[in-house]
């Protein structure tokens, strides 16, 4: 402990060293802060990270690329179906392949799905944080229904494992788009519900409202990405500045908001959420016929169908798959991002000319974005600090990877 | 952005004698440096005029231990310029006798933790860092897992805790 | 038995141990050790469409001193490791475990330099779940089973620090 000179008229406080975490009901998994608090006021906190450190990286040099897919579900669990679809295109691109038109399409709604499926349980989050664990509750129902979507077309709840290089592993089913249009068409009330009990909810506001301010210089001094950019008044966003699977051609806005507070986070993820309703009504409007996966690249797996009926399907699937063989690309390396819910999700890869990469980075939202956390929380309370936190959606598996 | 930008231009003009290659490959264009002045090298590209990279989009770094490379490691910068939409990789190598390079922690405010992680995982020094520990693994670890040299199960640091079974309770 | 009659309406003679394995099993209160994955699987297990309370267990404490039943849920890293352990040591005893999904109970997909190939070979675990992550009727159903083991524990077991 360390004394504090007291200043003239006040009492001498000392400061005090407090561990939060790693198992914390506020820090959602596994963070550890390590805060020196005077009273009630944070005077520096130094965040401690790796508790789920799982080797990703070190793993994906050992698995070809096809292999790492269902290991992007478990990097940000809240959002695997972005992180699928991030990593494909990465790949992609370092491949130099182009991918169908129908493909393109269903990758893009199942990724504002995702956004959505991410941002709503984020809002809940944030909201339980602060008190409110009805919204919670709620945000949770949503998500389930979201949910049997995804299982429509994966097959899996959480971790989705759905894209390929090349494609998808299976094309939607039929009740995937009046599932969709029904979510559509009501998930905006809901919105508005969630609104009316949190914008004008006076614990909420206060919470918020001035909690954690991050200008916008630091926000890029930081490298922060996403909807903590956005908040703080920075219209970046990956799919507007270096757009990917035609999002040019959707029209969309990017809400920003100028505070740079926890409310602006708030404000600007429920307002990302009805742009990606905006987005996914437009690709529902437009879905090409035709196959889902690019097959004539030779770097595509070929259906399951056709594979046990189709002599040529059946040597490619060996070919690609069996031990020794799968497709190689040519030496290289390539930096590809995306948008993920969290912010610029980007992946480094370096190959060899092999089926394994040779050196996998994930460029992970969720690091960087915390690595701006200790300046927010600076001078504030404890209890700021809990809706600091909640408000930046820091996600364990892709914080330690 | 493509090899021939001015920025890049502009700097193989003044580092001259350190610029080992400019790049392209599908077009995202690869700047390799030598290391003893890299920190002085982002700060010139960080500071640009015309197209300042003022977003440190990642830093990270590879192991080219069996590949063909001028030395063992090599520091990956992604710059990001929000103001022109440029992005811009800067490769800084370092050798395996003395794995070493110039902290920009004062230049960005994330290559702080940035640098922690690549020295935990690669063990490359930073000079000048403000608070060079471990953050990924604990801090009591031996070696440096991302090496290609280090085995990826580990060299048996998962199995040793203390056990306890049902019938002997603490 | 014969002798309710002979204490009239409203009395109930029964076993001590079934008495209080009766309350237990129906009163567990969880303290979710939730990592990663399965730690989302855990909260819509908690939430409104499979809802918890209805087996008597939604009472998630994160005080690991007001527990008896650890869901370790997700991957467990060799950094992590020492807190399970703490987290185990402090709960009081009678205490059980659960082995939530693939990574908790053999490390799943990742074998890698730091995580632990399953929290069994530190710690006592009663029911393992499969899955990765197990859907939430899974965790039910695991939860359904520490409800059996419960119901048949001796009050004199080693298990209640005798």
């Amino acid at each position: 402990m360390t004394t504090t000179a007291a200043g003239k008229g006040t009492l001498g406080t000392r400061t005090m060293r407090m561990n939060i975490g790693p198992q914390h009901p506020a820090t959602h998994g596994t963070l550890h802060l390590e805060v020196e608090v005077d009273g009630e006021i944070v005077t520096n906190c130094r965040p401690h990270i790796g508790y789920l450190h799982t080797g990703f990286e070190k793993l994906a040099e050992y698995r070809s690329y096809n292999q790492f897919i269902p290991l992007s579900d478990r990097l940000n669990y809240l959002s695997s179906l972005n992180n699928n679809i991030g990593f494909a295109l990465a790949v992609e691109e370092l491949l130099g392949i182009e991918i169908t038109p129908r493909c393109r399409v269903l990758r893009v709604l199942l990724a504002e799905l995702g956004r959505i499926g991410d941002h709503v349980i984020s809002v809940g989050l944030q909201a339980m944080d602060l008190g409110a664990f009805s919204i919670m509750l709620w945000t949770f129902v949503e998500r389930e229904k979201l949910y049997d979507i995804f299982e429509t077309v994966s097959g899996g709840r959480l971790t989705t494992s759905w894209t390929r290089i090349g494609g998808l592993s299976r094309d939607i089913t039929d009740d995937f788009v009046p599932l969709v249009r029904k979510f559509v068409e009501y998930f905006p009330g809901v919105l508005d519900e969630i609104e009316k009990m949190l914008n004008r909810n006076r614990i909420f506001t206060k919470r918020t409202i001035g909690v954690g301010r991050m200008s916008k210089e630091e926000a890029v001094s930081h490298g922060v990405t996403g909807p903590l950019l956005r908040a703080s008044g920075v219209a970046y966003d990956v799919r507007r500045a270096r757009p990917y699977l035609g999002y040019d051609k959707y029209d969309f806005e990017i809400p920003t908001h100028p505070d740079g507070d926890v409310w602006a986070r708030y404000r600007v993820r429920m307002a990302e959420m009805r742009q990606s309703i905006r987005i996914i009504e437009q690709a529902l409007e437009n879905i090409p016929a035709g196959p889902v996966t690019a097959l004539d690249t030779k770097f595509a797996l070929p259906d399951k169908f056709s594979v046990y009926n189709d002599m040529e399907a059946l040597i490619h699937h060996f070919k690609l798959i069996m031990h020794g063989h799968g497709f190689q690309p040519v030496p290289g390396e390539i930096y590809s991002c995306t948008e993920s819910p969290n912010g610029e999700l980007g992946w480094f890869i370096v190959s060899d000319g092999t089926r394994n990469p040779y050196r996998l980075r994930c460029r992970p939202p969720s690091f960087i974005n915390y690595t701006a956390f200790p300046k927010m929380v600076e001078g504030a309370m404890i209890s700021d600090m809990v809706a600091v936190m909640a408000s930046m959606n820091v996600i364990a598996g892709e914080l330690d990877r | 952005m493509n090899a021939n930008h001015p920025v890049v231009a502009r700097f193989r003009e003044r580092f001259a004698a350190d610029v080992l290659s400019v790049e392209e490959f599908r077009g995202q264009t690869v700047i390799s440096v030598k290391a003893p002045r890299a920190v002085e090298m982002l700060k010139s590209l960080r500071d640009d005029a015309e197209c300042p990279f003022d977003m440190l989009t990642d830093l990270t770094a590879a192991d080219y231990l069996r590949l063909d490379a001028p030395e063992r490691f090599a520091v990956v910068y992604q710059l990001l310029s929000m103001l022109r939409n440029e992005r811009l990789r800067v490769k800084a190598y370092v050798s395996e006798a003395r794995p070493e390079i110039g902290s920009v922690s004062s230049l960005w405010g994330n290559a702080n933790w940035l640098e922690r992680e690549v020295w935990d995982l690669y063990g490359i020094r930073f000079l000048g860092h403000p608070d060079p520990r471990r953050i990924l693994m604990p801090d009591d670890y031996e070696g440096h897992p991302l090496r290609k040299d280090y085995p990826l199960k580990g060299r048996g640091e998962r199995s040793h805790f203390p056990k306890y079974t049902a019938e002997e309770a603490p | 038995m014969g002798l309710e009659k002979l204490l009239g309406d409203g009395i109930l003679a029964t076993r001590v141990s079934a008495l209080v394995n009766w309350a237990r099993q129906n009163a567990l209160w969880p303290m979710p050790f939730g990592t990663a994955c399965c730690a989302i699987e855990m909260m819509a297990t908690l939430s409104s469409r499979f809802d918890l309370s209805r087996f008597g267990a939604e009472v998630i404490r994160f005080s690991p001193r007001q527990a008896d039943l650890m869901i370790v849920s997700g991957r467990i890293s060799i950094k992590m490791m020492p807190v399970l352990l703490k987290i185990w040591e402090q709960m009081p005893e009678p205490k059980w475990c659960i082995s939530m999904g693939a990574c908790a109970s053999s490390g799943g997909v990742f074998d890698t330099y730091t995580l632990i190939q399953g929290v069994d070979q530190f710690i006592p675990v009663d029911v393992y779940i499969p899955g990765c992550p197990p859907r939430p009727e899974n965790l039910i159903d695991g939860i359904r089973k520490i409800q059996e083991i419960v119901s048949k524990e001796r009050l004199w077991d080693a298990k209640h620090g005798n």
